[in-house]
């Protein structure tokens, strides 16, 4: 049943000091449906695809707002993504309530690491099958985090994960260096496009199947679906459409 | 004897025929595919570096740092799984502010080893967890001065509050590494992760046991010797991570800090040039051929 | 004799007579710290227009025993926040080693910004409230000097009950009753903080120091203050007040060796 002997659980190294069951985590994370971040000077970004069980049930939540500073996108199982967003939105208030300070995102992300990295070293555990980007505003100012089953957290200047998320990075990286002056609306843009380039061919980014979070300096992190993408979705794929359309001109042309 | 397909290399814990613990060998070799990581023991001062691979052009760069402050005069840096050095991390600051707690002073850094190093070394005893994938390097500088003791109101008694003599040297600077199994042995230089074998080679070069390096020397060789190990077949980029802790008359007055930019930028352009310079040693070493 | 458990180490019931359980109760409610024991007096701040200016003097009294001469009851937290401390020494050293600990946990990672005068506040006025909710009250009573998040003067109190109180100028103990009319001659109200300079506002405290010396018997003449503001914290633990003048005491009428 086992591809191999090393792969029950999360205490045993395989002998090239590898964790199966930790690696296998990760590949949940690649079954789920693709969230990007992106963050400038001024701005942090999220976008995801939000997908549906079937055409009349309603769609999977992908972003969720932790505190007035900061929300996560997750790409994984939800339920455990739950589990770790209840705990960072108490590790939130508690910093609150008890500093009366917006908790750095740094912070928060370690210790939903550090949690995540017991499940990595005992047995009758198993890891989060999920993966997260933490994005928001702090007193350093904008940050995005990328959250691993392993414990593996890193500040990023961009980033995309979930199913197909190698084409959306690909683009982030093609664009790396516009993101830092990029305006709010610009960052948006940047992000949705990154996120289309992760949808299969049939597919279309709609105000059902889309999520954005932006948070920014002076600006509480706040989700928008449905109506209110409505316009970002049009101006930002107008062009596209444009572009293509002469595309296909020149080649019936030719 | 091998450890594959006998079964005692399943379990932690577990004892082979010969008497050896697989899963701990296994621990090591995580750590054997980590950035490369040094420490150097100097006369005044004790420093840190480590050789951290940029696998993404997405990181946000100089961020994610992975070189610790425990207390305030304790730096460690570890080669291997990322998250176990973050655990070993937490576990060595509760230890510090336990110790705290109880002697209402800083722990030395050679008990803090000793615990760490007992630690690590739980985590082979039993099957429900697995060891540290991680090795890590502990360096300190005890203070040679007589600390105010935690929550000392008064100058106390004249005899002196932490109960040291007059005359006799206390403090200094310490280096340790920790492994997997436990194991730890007090270093002059220590270097673990992928590049761990040039590397050594280069502190050896250093002739550390007669503690003539100074720290400031002490950084800059420990930024060539990241340099020298680093694989440009392997991995393309990297980024370097020096800290330092000096004594309290010192740069950073007995704090492990960040070496400051000007510094950093200074050892690592000597780093590079020491490079080229052997490039052209090679290059000239064929002409002659 | 009776030689059961309950009665061993017992007086003797026939020599002494029936034990009087009164003597030594075991049982009934648990009791904490019910009073303080060596004990600092008054603290006494004022903000100015750039900071905050903060004094204790030096002196740790058991009942009315000058009993420590060089005690230090301000508290550097960092480089924007002072804490002084008034009441019970031994509860001052506990809330002392939390401060160090919560400062040594703050510096693991130098990036983060460093806590502010307000932060330190709310997190005192947590612990201060939690143990008098535990009924075992930290007998003391703080003001926490030093800027705020927009390095904006920042002065606030706290004290064992839990109670949070922020003003232009505050005093703790018999300052209180002593200094604070004084102080706020100069800073009436939030808007006057502008019109105080660094001088003035270290002057007057000084001046209140030394009112609290002639009148207060559990204080000292010598003393710590505290300037903190953006160029960060000045502290001096070892000042003497100066110009004193006891020629108002010739006056007083009453109480001594007076007949008349």
């Amino acid at each position: 049943m086992f591809r191999n002997n090393y792969d029950n659980d999360s205490v045993t190294f395989s002998p090239q000091g590898r964790i199966f069951q930790v690696e296998y985590a990760q590949e949940a994370v690649k079954q789920g449906s693709v969230v990007v971040g992106i963050v400038s000077k001024t701005h942090a970004v999220l976008a995801a695809i939000k997908r549906n069980a079937e055409e009349l049930s309603s769609y999977q939540k992908k972003i969720i707002p932790i505190d007035s500073h900061y929300g996560v996108a997750l790409a994984g199982l939800a339920s455990d993504a739950r589990v770790l967003s209840n705990f960072m939105k108490q590790q939130s208030l508690a910093s609150r309530l008890t500093y009366d300070r917006a908790i750095p995102l740094s912070e928060i992300t370690l210790r939903i690491a550090d949690r995540a990295q017991t499940n990595t070293q005992q047995y009758g555990k198993r890891p989060y099958g999920v993966g997260l980007l933490i994005a928001g505003v702090d007193a350093k100012g904008p940050h995005l985090f990328e959250f691993q089953p392993s414990g593996v957290t890193q500040e990023m200047v961009a980033c995309g994960i979930g199913a197909r998320s190698q084409m959306a990075r690909t683009y982030l990286e093609r664009n790396l260096d516009e993101f830092e002056s990029c305006s709010r609306e610009d960052l948006i843009k940047h992000a949705l496009r990154a996120l289309k380039e992760s949808l299969s061919q049939d597919k279309e980014l709609t105000v059902d199947n889309t999520s954005v979070g932006v948070g920014g300096i002076g600006e509480n992190f706040t989700l928008f679906e449905g109506q209110d993408l409505a316009e970002w979705l049009e101006t930002t794929f107008e062009n596209r459409e444009g572009q293509d359309e002469d595309e296909d001109a020149m080649e019936t042309e030719s | 004897m091998t450890s594959i397909g006998t079964g005692y290399d399943l379990s932690n814990s577990v004892f082979s025929p010969d008497g050896r613990n697989f899963q701990v060998e296994y621990a090591v070799k995580a750590v054997e595919n980590g950035g490369t990581a040094v420490g150097i023991k100097c006369k005044d001062g004790v420093v840190l570096a480590l050789e951290k691979l940029v696998t993404s052009k997405l990181l946000k760069p100089g961020a994610n740092k992975r070189i610790a402050t425990v207390d305030r005069n304790i730096g460690i840096v570890s080669s291997g799984l990322l998250p176990d050095g973050r655990h070993f991390v937490s576990r060595a600051r509760d230890e510090a502010s336990q110790w705290r707690g109880l002697y209402k002073a800083p722990i030395p850094t050679s008990s803090l080893a000793d615990r760490m190093g007992s630690y690590a070394q739980a985590y082979t005893l039993y099957s429900s967890v697995r060891p540290f994938g991680v090795t890590a390097i502990i360096a300190g500088w005890d203070s040679e001065a007589e600390l105010p003791v935690d929550g000392q109101v008064g100058s106390g008694p004249g005899v002196g509050s932490g109960g040291k003599k007059g005359g006799s040297k206390y403090g200094g600077p310490h280096l340790y590494m920790i492994e997997p199994s436990g194991l730890y042995w007090g270093y002059y230089g220590a270097a673990t992760g992928k590049g761990r074998q040039i590397a050594k080679s280069e502190l050896e070069k250093l002739n550390l046991s007669e503690g003539n390096l100074s720290l400031e020397e002490g950084v800059k060789e420990a930024a060539r010797i990241i340099y020298v190990a680093h694989d440009d077949n392997k991995d393309k980029e990297f980024e370097l991570e020096l800290t330092w802790i000096s004594s309290l008359n010192g740069p950073t007055k007995g704090r492990h800090e960040e070496v400051p930019k000007e510094l950093k930028e200074e050892a690592e352009r000597l780093a590079k040039k020491s490079l080229e310079g052997d490039d052209d040693d090679e290059d000239e070493d064929k002409m002659e051929e | 004799m009776n030689h059961l458990p309950q009665a061993w180490g017992r007086p003797r019931d026939d020599v002494y007579g029936a034990y009087d359980h009164s003597h030594f109760q075991t049982a009934g409610p648990i009791q904490h710290t019910q009073s303080p024991i060596v004990t600092g007096t008054s603290v006494i701040a004022a903000k100015f227009k750039d900071g905050v200016v903060i004094a204790a003097d030096n002196l740790a009294s058991y009942g009315s025993l000058a009993r420590f001469t060089d005690v230090k009851r301000l508290r550097k937290f960092n480089d924007q926040v002072v804490v002084g401390f008034g009441g019970d020494v031994s509860d001052m050293q506990y809330l002392d080693r939390l401060l160090n600990s919560l400062d040594v946990r703050e510096n693991y990672s130098s990036s983060d910004t460093p806590m502010n005068a307000k932060n330190l506040h709310t997190y005192l006025a947590k612990v201060m409230y939690k143990r008098r909710s535990d009924f075992n009250p930290l007998w003391n009573h703080l003001l926490i000097a030093g800027l705020d998040a927009d390095e904006k003067p920042f002065l606030a109190s706290a004290d064992l009950l839990g109670t949070t109180f922020t003003s232009p100028t505050l005093a703790t103990g018999f300052g209180a009753h002593l200094a604070q009319p004084i102080l706020r001659r100069s800073l009436p109200d939030e808007s006057s903080v502008q019109n105080v300079t660094k001088e003035e506002a270290v002057e007057l405290v000084k001046e209140c120091m030394k009112v609290l010396f002639y009148r207060d018997a559990r204080s000292m003449d010598k003393y710590s203050i505290a300037v903190i503001s953006k160029g960060g914290v000045e502290l001096r633990e070892d000042e003497k007040l100066e110009n004193q003048s006891w020629a108002f005491a010739e006056r007083i009428r009453g109480y001594g060796t007076q007949t008349v």
